[in-house]
């Protein structure tokens, strides 16, 4: 390792809600850093740094974000970044944050990433403010019908992806949606929102934000010491490309293939299905979840869905993905990163409640944004050499 | 990158503000002519926070109280050309106000005939709205002397916990030199490629540069291209309504691939093509719109209309879709 050990010994989150109209923007992201600095047996004194994520002021209309909350998070005289990569701003604000441990600069660094989407309207912004926006989903649309195409899935993958992280969902307290109901026939008797798409395999609209405390090697072991287990950032990477170029496949994207082999060569990964125990994808909508396992190499080419179907991602399954409820069950945009990054780390300390994944000491998450053309990714584990080299 | 004009554009949305706790109180009792500061330690803050803005230590909204109405001026500057967004359409000042009771300066606006009327350490007091809805607009403005102005009327039947904020920003693009090469082409009808010397990747004309070789494009680049294509895959879209929708129901948006190239146009709208018939496949040819030529513009884009060509039936062109 050619960087210092960076342990992660907090993590808060908001409950996400539609709209969080109980609490004011200050007020949001100080609910979720809160519980983190609990978590950490921290106070605001303890943060060297801040670093921050959301997705672009025009979702909110609040210009320089990092300036207005500086104080709100205790940032005051301390550094503060802020961090942009559109939907995957969540995972890449949590890795800065680990570089400025691993590169030794800061001690203990707090990441806070944000959405309050009930502020503004999310099709609107991504429509940069014009008439006939395709919202991500019809952006989205075209990709999702070539995967479903080019893999001869059956059409019932994407409803079933669906059921299976709002089944999830109902087993965390902070989860946006609660479809007590659901089934793969309430999913296909919902509308056609952006065609293949339905309205039940969207993700929802969300106000929430999510905290990580950062620390050093002896902060960690001091943690794990006093019997608070933390989980160890083994790897991570981001990667981008151009949104379309004549040869680019967004179903294939290469920024996600090289992003995913970055951090298993890091690790020393070669099978990660066998040797990973469970992930956290960015799914906002149902298709993208066998998309990735193929284009993460989890899967075989045109064998993502196989995994959905046959039940191996399902949280009793061999390779549980998106054990939280996942994006398509709360989506605070900025926030949804971090929250898959967050995810993967409770795992992994053992701390996810009703969905945690028995045993899990190796989990993955990844976020991605735009045109399917940014990518952040990590592996977290319960020690820093889980496979014992 | 050559540029020899720009344009320029708005964009405004009525976004909300949920004010929290403190926020919500200081904002309710501006409707009832009063302003709140909160205590913190030995000192009160006004405008009050939720946290202590050094420490970010929690403060309680049990710990407001009343501060003002009346002030001094700590600092101030001129603003001798208000513009729309200003508080008042005559020039002003902008003061840093530390109101009666308060040991911190609230940001507002002084209205006083010239920059002579004005010194740090003057005395000001505030001159209220008739209307008050909840908002730091409700003092229109402070004023010399210790009384308060305006006003009257009653405050807020129920306590304020929301904001409106419009907001509005204009911008200008650059018109780079290749976009306004396209842009010819267009009025007259054509489809400008730009072709990579190193990669032969074609892209739309417009394009700056060829983002695989970083290498820049000019008109020793370009190339004609047809304007008959097929339609590679396609998507319906519901519309969310949202203030600027110009759309109300469901609508497609199609990817071309031009014929005898690779240059792929993607989310293109269609025209005389109902959403029902949108499919792969297709054969689809560009529609000008020349309504604007007689008024001294060119010729834009409205879509693309079937030709009524036998589909292309190969299989694989859903995946052509960058
Ligand atoms: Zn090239």
């Amino acid at each position: 390792m050619s960087h210092q050990p960076c342990a992660i010994v907090g993590i808060g989150q908001t409950h996400h809600k539609s709209r969080r109209w109980d609490v004011s923007l200050g007020g949001l992201v100080r609910e979720a850093a809160r519980r983190a600095l609990d978590d950490a047996e921290m106070d605001w004194d303890d943060i060297d740094a801040v670093v921050i994520g959301k997705a672009p002021d025009l979702f909110e209309g609040v210009m320089k974000p990092e300036l207005y909350l500086t104080d709100a998070l205790g940032a005051t005289g301390k550094p503060m970044f802020r961090v942009h990569t559109a939907g995957s701003v969540g995972g890449t604000t949590g890795i800065v944050a680990s570089h400025l441990v691993e590169t030794g600069r800061h001690t203990r660094v707090l990441a806070v990433a944000y959405q309050k989407q009930s502020e503004g309207n999310a099709q609107f912004a991504l429509g940069s403010g014009k008439g006939a926006s395709l919202g991500a989903g019809g952006a989205f649309a075209p990709f999702m019908r070539s995967y479903i195409q080019r893999s001869g899935a059956p059409l019932d993958v994407g409803p079933m992806v669906a059921v299976k992280d709002r089944l999830n969902a109902l087993k965390n307290p902070y989860a946006h949606l609660k479809l007590e109901n659901i089934s793969l026939e309430t999913v296909k008797a919902s509308p056609m929102m952006w065609d293949p798409v339905r309205y039940l395999e969207s993700c929802p609209s969300s106000d929430g934000a999510c905290a990580v405390v950062f620390t050093d090697e002896a902060g960690g072991k001091a943690a794990a010491a006093a019997g608070r287990q933390p989980a160890w950032v083994l790897a991570s990477a981001v990667r981008s490309e151009p949104a379309s170029f004549p040869g680019r496949d967004p179903v294939r994207p290469q920024g996600a293939i090289d992003c995913a082999a970055e951090i298993y060569a890091t690790v020393g990964v070669s099978n990660p299905r066998e040797q990973i125990d469970c992930a956290e994808l960015y799914v906002p909508f149902s298709w993208y979840e066998p998309m990735w396992l193929e284009a993460h190499g989890i899967a075989d080419e045109g064998a993502g869905w196989r995994m959905v179907e046959s039940g191996a991602t399902a949280l009793d399954g061999d390779f549980p993905v998106n054990m939280s409820g996942g994006v398509l069950s709360s989506n605070p945009i900025g926030a949804s990163g971090l929250l898959r990054f967050a995810e993967a780390a409770l795992q992994v300390r053992g701390m996810a409640g009703e969905h945690q994944v028995d045993g899990a000491k190796v989990a993955m998450a990844q976020a991605y944004g735009a045109s399917a053309q940014y990518f952040a990714m990590w592996i977290v584990a319960n020690s820093l050499d889980p496979f014992g080299s | 990158m050559t540029t020899t004009r720009s344009v320029e554009a708005t964009i405004r949305f009525p976004y909300k503000r949920s004010l929290g706790p403190v926020m919500g109180a200081f904002m309710t009792a501006l409707t009832e002519q009063r302003f709140l500061g909160i205590r913190s330690g030995e000192r009160v803050l006004c405008p009050p926070r939720e946290w202590d803005p050094d420490t970010a230590a929690d403060l309680s909204a049990d710990d407001l109280v009343e501060v003002g109405p009346a002030g001094t001026v700590e600092s101030w500057t001129w603003v001798s050309s208000p513009s729309a967004a200003h508080p008042l359409d005559h020039p002003f000042a902008f003061a840093l106000i530390r109101l009666d009771g308060a040991d911190t300066a609230l940001l507002h606006a002084v209205d006083v005939a010239s920059p002579d009327a004005l010194s740090t350490g003057m005395r000001v007091a505030p001159r209220w709205k008739a209307e008050r809805v909840g908002h730091i607009t409700d003092v229109e403005a402070f004023v010399p002397g210790e009384v308060p102005q305006g006003g009257g009327g009653a405050g807020a039947e129920e306590p304020v916990t929301m904001m409106d904020y419009d907001a509005a920003i204009t911008y200008t693009t650059p018109v780079t030199r290749n976009e306004m090469r396209a842009e010819a082409a267009n009025a007259e009808g054509r489809f400008l490629g730009l072709e990579c010397p190193a990669c032969a990747r074609v892209y739309l004309g417009g394009r700056g540069f060829c983002p695989i070789d970083a290498l820049e494009l000019g008109p020793e680049h370009e190339v004609e291209l047809s304007q008959r294509g097929t339609i590679t895959n396609y998507t319906i879209i519901e519309p969310v309504q949202y203030p600027g929708q110009t759309e109300t129901e469901p609508f497609a948006r199609v990817h071309v691939l031009l014929d005898g190239s690779d240059v792929i146009l993607g989310y293109q709208p269609v025209v005389e093509f109902p959403v029902g018939d949108v499919r792969i496949g297709a054969r689809v040819a560009a529609v000008w719109n020349d309504t604007k030529v007689a008024s001294g513009g060119g010729i834009e884009l409205d879509g693309w209309i079937p030709t009524g060509e036998p589909d292309d039936t190969d299989p694989n062109l859903v995946n052509r879709i960058c």
